[in-house]
């Protein structure tokens, strides 16, 4: 296993690399630089501003003083925010993004593998029908609009839940349940075909015949090997909730990285702009690694012999 | 064959578990929502006042500052020289009097003898000095130096040709006088000194901090408030200045929060989580609904907006192509999609300044347009470019410009191509190579013609049309240094003319309105059309409304 | 909806017409195919020019913010434009987004997946490091700075789509192509002296199209939502083009105020993304002859 972890974060630092890189491009290409403010800017001025930040430079060099300073772990300076460095900015970031996804993602599974697994055992009838439309309805409606829906529900005509911010407890309730929404309808659909494939299985029978007779061992078989799926898509699933927390952070006003990601988009803050992509793309690889390490424990193949 | 019983029964099993396991969630779930509906909950906070700032301010450092975000907050931490009242005159601030000398070339400030800084130093002229001549510094490459290019040797030391700050017009005589010498009259001077740019700065905090020494544990400020917690992209929070040296302000803090989005902010406000709340908050249809309730406000802003031609382009290079769209557009569209009250404009000085004449511009009269159109050789629009029109990305801007487009394709039979980049690409664009039609708007920096009128001097950085014309050059010039008032207003009025009638390198379509709404607990805002916030004389109690609230409402 | 594909690759089954017999005994996708055909008709007659109702999608009026009424089925938007035209019109942006990034996906994932797939070894895992790369990337992050760059219009959005859509398409042509090289009637061909590129086009690429034309069935769907949650944060068309999710996005702030706005364009994107997905289930479900579709599951 250990063997695995190396490998894999070996395998991860040349995908950062081509991920720093890529991004550095696609960011240095784009039109319209920092300083392009609203009011007077004389030409002197902007000269001094982008020689401070190095702007002046050949691209290429800019690219390797780049890739200097990530090697040290330093993101760089941010362009708005001019007193504080990146790495001030997601260490602020971070763990709220983390707070809201982790029980985002914990709400999902909760919700979605029961939801599916109601609808294979039932496969056909009404709770199927039922749960399945719930499900199709998480994806196939715009996060933005779920989020307006449950706001206008539950903030405006109830009055239960709060409007915005992060201000308390209270606070993540909307946001983390808007989040879920999709997550959860992925996983549904998912746990439904797989545990459809296991409980028509034969060794559920053999099992049963050999005397276990207690449902619970069966339950434990039945459901170890429907996660099996949910547990590899754990990394598609980070996914999905990173970008659904562009959108949700912005709805609900919450201080979280995607917010800062879409602010340094529109603000061309070029080293936040990296800064947050690779934050993002470690947490992918991270959340692929997982799932080939609890792959180990959960092989079907283990299992069955059982 | 196999035993379809025992199939069944576990099915049958494991769908009740697994049922009774999703039914134990969705319960915990309604009764956390249930506990939520009778926890207790107040309207307000007394004493505590909640705004919404709408994005973050990107620095305090008001030598680096540029936006109206940062300046709202450090117009509440800090004061200078002078200070505006609600009728926009220079009130005396730091300085308590001030003497006008050499014929308006020479300014002498005498300080109040009790000013000092929230950490207890006095505040003297020596940093005011400091702060002014930091400013013009070429290292701290401030946007905003261009203000003070009125002062003498402050265009050379601040483009690098003077090497030395010690021949700047600008010296702190001792503690308490502070001296400004001009390289020529200029009546507007006066209002420089309330704005944010000339605010003093402590020369030590400065330089032992750098960087940092905005942040709440090094701040230092003499102002009315002062900061004592920043939570980036989310909120700040201001406390009551207790040596201020005026009256210190009733309301204790400020928590001023960061809502991008406009209808959560206005959500927030409905449902008691915000105080006031301004355009940052409003969306365009929220106004209708509000429109009748005592809580809101509109008033006139000194802020413009207008359609700018690029005037080296065709086909705006022919004057009557640009005098054509001008009385093609019928400006009372704009309050009526926009519903926030705004006033159509016809020219550029806005009612509220001298120098304003109703007649200056060119009124709507699509007959005359069409006339003229044909005259420049494109009868009912026939045989006209496509020109384009660019927008920065807002959704206030998107509804002005297709309203614009419609009108010009239903009077003028002209169609134009909608281009809309985001702000800081928009920015970029017009100023490197303006389209032949873009949208802008300006805002006053101080309540003088001249901060509207010297935009399309030929020496403007900001004149992006490529139009100048040295009779309107003259013209801005003379104003500039004549004294009275009268003779002024008329200098600054047939300038205007000459802008809006004659040559015509813009449109003016509306003056924008502030939109306010204010809970009945709070008492005190200060509302002006220069758009300054100052929350000194807020109050919030609870003298009206109760405080608090059981049970769901 | 690369998830799914990941947990439940298809076995391989021809295309033949048995597959739309398949389809007509599920319900729900024989439904969604004809949800889809009528959509799509709209959307080819409003480009062609018929005009299906009478105000023209760009038409102002003084009528504003109006609810529905018998006058304006849908009610009108904030410049007195009705919407039922308006969305109409958007039909065709939206259905032609949903297929170019179908189509752009099918051509880069289909050519990407062969190539690594055939050819095996050390280019197959070269190549599906490259799709690593690409994974790890958030797709909307990546949306968004190829929309900033390429800036609003019509092209930038579809290749921004584009790009991140092709991924699945080619993990499953690699998937596929693995499985099949090594089939009986490949090592026919090759016995037969017949070249690469016909083994590829005219055997191995055929017998893929199943799950191939699956997977792109979810593109579409994906591509509507995505374009839609661009056009939110400020990314999507200039006006006056006007997608489904244009006008959602639009219709957002009015929602209290004027729920017609924001609740018809998302009604329809429902309705589309909602069919597409049903067809693409169905589809899935027929071309697998693992599934028992012959018998009543009740």
């Amino acid at each position: 296993m250990f063997a695995l972890i190396v490998k894999r974060i070996l395998l991860a630092i040349p995908v950062l690399l081509v991920v720093a890189s890529l991004t550095f491009v696609l960011v240095r290409i784009v039109p319209g630089g920092p300083f392009d403010a609203d009011k007077n800017l004389p030409p002197e001025i902007i000269a001094n501003l982008n020689a401070k930040y190095h702007l002046d430079k050949p691209v290429p060099e800019q690219y390797l003083l780049y890739l200097g300073r990530l090697a040290q772990g330093d993101l760089g300076v941010s362009y708005k925010y001019v007193n504080r460095t990146v790495n001030d900015i997601l260490a602020d970031a971070f763990p709220v993004s983390l707070q809201l996804g982790t029980i985002s993602l914990t709400l999902a599974v909760l919700i979605g593998v029961p939801l599916g697994a109601i609808a294979a055992v039932c496969r056909g009838r009404k709770e199927d029908v039922i749960a399945m439309f719930l499900s199709t309805l998480g994806i196939s409606v715009p996060g933005f609009v779920i989020g307006a829906t449950l706001i206008f529900v539950f903030a405006i005509k109830l009055r239960v839940l709060p409007v915005g911010l992060w201000e308390s407890p209270w606070h993540v309730v909307l946001p983390a349940v808007t989040l879920a929404f999709s997550p959860a309808a992925y996983l549904a659909r998912l746990t439904r075909a797989s545990v459809l494939e296991i409980v028509e299985k034969d060794w559920v029978r053999t099992a049963r015949s050999k005397g276990l007779s207690q449902w619970n061992t069966v339950l434990k078989h039945i459901l170890r090997n429907s996660l099996i799926p949910v547990v590899t898509v754990l990394g598609p699933l980070t996914a999905i909730v990173i970008t659904g927390s562009f959108v949700v952070e912005y709805i609900y006003a919450i201080p979280g990285m995607g917010r800062f990601f879409i602010t340094a988009v529109m603000n061309r803050d070029y080293d936040l702009i990296l800064g947050t992509t690779l934050v993002f793309a470690v947490l992918l690889i991270i959340a692929n690694t997982f799932v080939d390490l609890a792959y180990q424990f959960l092989d079907p193949r283990m299992r069955i012999e059982d | 064959m196999r035993n379809i019983g025992d199939h069944r029964f576990l099915i049958s099993e494991f769908a009740k578990r697994l049922g009774h396991c999703f039914l134990a969630v969705l319960l915990l779930i309604s009764v956390l929502s249930l506990s939520a509906c009778i926890r207790p909950r107040s309207r307000f906070e007394p004493g505590v006042l909640r705004v919404n700032l709408g994005t973050e301010p990107p620095g305090l450092d008001w030598h680096t500052a540029t936006d109206s975000t940062s300046f709202d907050v450090v117009s509440n931490l800090m004061v200078g020289l002078t200070q505006y009242t609600n009728k926009l005159t220079c009130a005396p601030s730091c300085a308590k009097n001030w003497e006008v000398l050499d014929g308006g070339k020479r300014y002498l400030f005498h300080l109040r003898d009790d000013l000092r800084w929230t950490d207890g130093k006095p505040l003297t002229a020596y940093d005011f000095e400091y702060a002014w001549k930091r400013l013009l510094n070429p290292v701290t490459a401030a946007q905003y130096a261009f203000f003070l290019y009125d002062v003498v040797g402050a265009r050379e030391y601040n483009t690098g040709k003077l090497k030395s700050a010690e021949t700047l017009g600008i010296k702190a005589l001792d503690a308490h006088t502070f001296e400004i010498r001009l390289r020529k009259p200029a009546t507007y001077f006066i209002y420089l000194t309330a704005f944010c740019v000339s605010f003093p700065m402590r020369k030590d905090v400065v330089e032992k901090w750098g960087d940092r020494w905005t942040e709440p544990e090094h701040f230092v400020t003499n102002g009315p408030f002062k900061l004592t917690k920043w939570q980036h992209e989310y909120k700040m929070e201001l406390a009551a200045n207790e040596g201020y040296f005026d009256s210190v302000p009733q309301v204790k803090l400020i928590k001023m929060f960061m809502v991008p989005e406009a209808s959560t902010a206005f959500a927030l406000y409905e449902n008691d989580e915000l105080d006031f709340i301004d355009n940052r908050s409003f969306a365009t249809p929220d106004v209708e609904r509000y429109r009748n309730s005592p809580e809101y406000k509109n008033f006139p802003l000194l802020r413009a907006n207008y359609l700018a031609f690029n005037v080296t382009k065709k086909p705006f290079t022919d004057v009557r192509i640009r005098k054509a769209v001008a009385m093609a557009i019928d400006r009372s569209i704009f309050p009526r999609i926009l519903r926030r009250g705004e006033r159509p404009a016809t020219s550029w000085i806005p009612p509220a300044l001298p120098g304003y004449s109703p007649d200056s511009g060119l009124k709507f009269d699509p007959v005359a347009a069409r006339a003229l159109l044909a005259e420049a050789g494109y009868p009912g629009g026939k045989g006209l470019p496509k020109p384009e029109l660019l927008y920065p990305n807002r959704d206030d801007v998107r509804l002005t410009v297709e309203a614009t487009q419609d009108q010009l394709k239903r009077n003028l039979g002209m169609e134009i191509e909608l281009v809309n980049q985001e702000w800081k690409v928009y920015l970029a664009t017009v100023r490197k190579d303006a389209p032949p039609m873009f949208r802008n708007s300006w805002g006053a920096d101080f309540p003088d013609p001249e901060t509207f009128m010297n935009l399309f001097t030929k020496d403007c950085g900001n004149n992006d049309t490529k139009w100048s014309d040295p009779r309107y050059d003259a013209l801005i010039e003379a104003a500039q240094g004549e004294l009275n008032a009268a003779k002024r207003a008329d200098l600054y009025r047939q300038a205007d003319v000459m802008l809006c009638r004659e040559a015509v390198p813009i449109v003016p379509t509306f003056l924008a309105t502030q939109n306010i709404m204010v809970k009945p607990w709070v008492t005190g805002i200060a509302i002006n059309p220069l758009d300054l916030q100052f929350f000194k004389d807020v109050v919030v109690d609870d003298s009206q409304n109760s405080q608090t609230k059981y049970g769901a409402r | 909806m690369e998830i799914v594909e990941k947990a439940k690759m298809p076995v391989v089954a021809p295309l033949d017409q048995s597959v739309m017999a398949r389809i007509r005994r599920i319900p729900t996708a024989y439904i969604a195919l004809w949800v889809i055909a009528l959509i799509c008709v709209v959307a080819l007659l409003s480009f062609m020019g018929f005009s299906l109702c009478q105000y023209s999608f760009d038409q102002t009026s003084s009528d504003f913010l109006a609810g529905p009424s018998g006058q304006h089925w849908m009610g009108t938007d904030e410049l007195g434009r009705d919407l039922f035209s308006r969305i109409v019109y958007g039909a065709r942006l939206s259905i032609a987004i949903g297929l170019t990034t179908a189509a752009v996906a099918f051509v880069i994932g289909t050519l990407y997946g062969a190539l690594s797939g055939y050819l095996g070894g050390k280019v197959d895992t070269f190549m599906m490091r490259g799709v690593d790369i690409a994974y790890s990337l958030p797709d909307l992050l990546v949306m968004i700075l190829i929309g900033v760059l390429l800036g609003r219009g019509t092209i930038g959005i579809l290749i921004a789509l584009g790009l991140v859509s092709w991924m699945g398409t080619a993990r499953l042509v690699r998937a596929q192509f693995l499985q099949l090289k090594n089939e009986e009637f490949i090592e026919a061909a090759r016995a037969q002296g017949q070249s690469g590129w016909n083994i590829v086009f005219k055997h191995l690429l055929p017998n893929a199209l199943g799950p191939i034309i699956v997977a792109l069935t979810f593109t579409v769907p994906s591509a509507i939502l995505s374009e839609s949650t661009l056009s939110f944060i400020g990314l999507g068309l200039s006006p006056p083009a006007c997608s489904w999710g244009t006008l959602a996005s639009d219709g957002w702030r009015s929602l209290r105020a004027h729920p017609h706005l924001i609740f018809f364009p998302s009604l329809f994107i429902f309705i589309t993304v909602l069919s597409f997905n049903f067809l693409g289930d169905g589809l899935r479900d027929a071309l697998d002859p693992r599934t028992r579709l012959g018998k009543k599951s009740r």
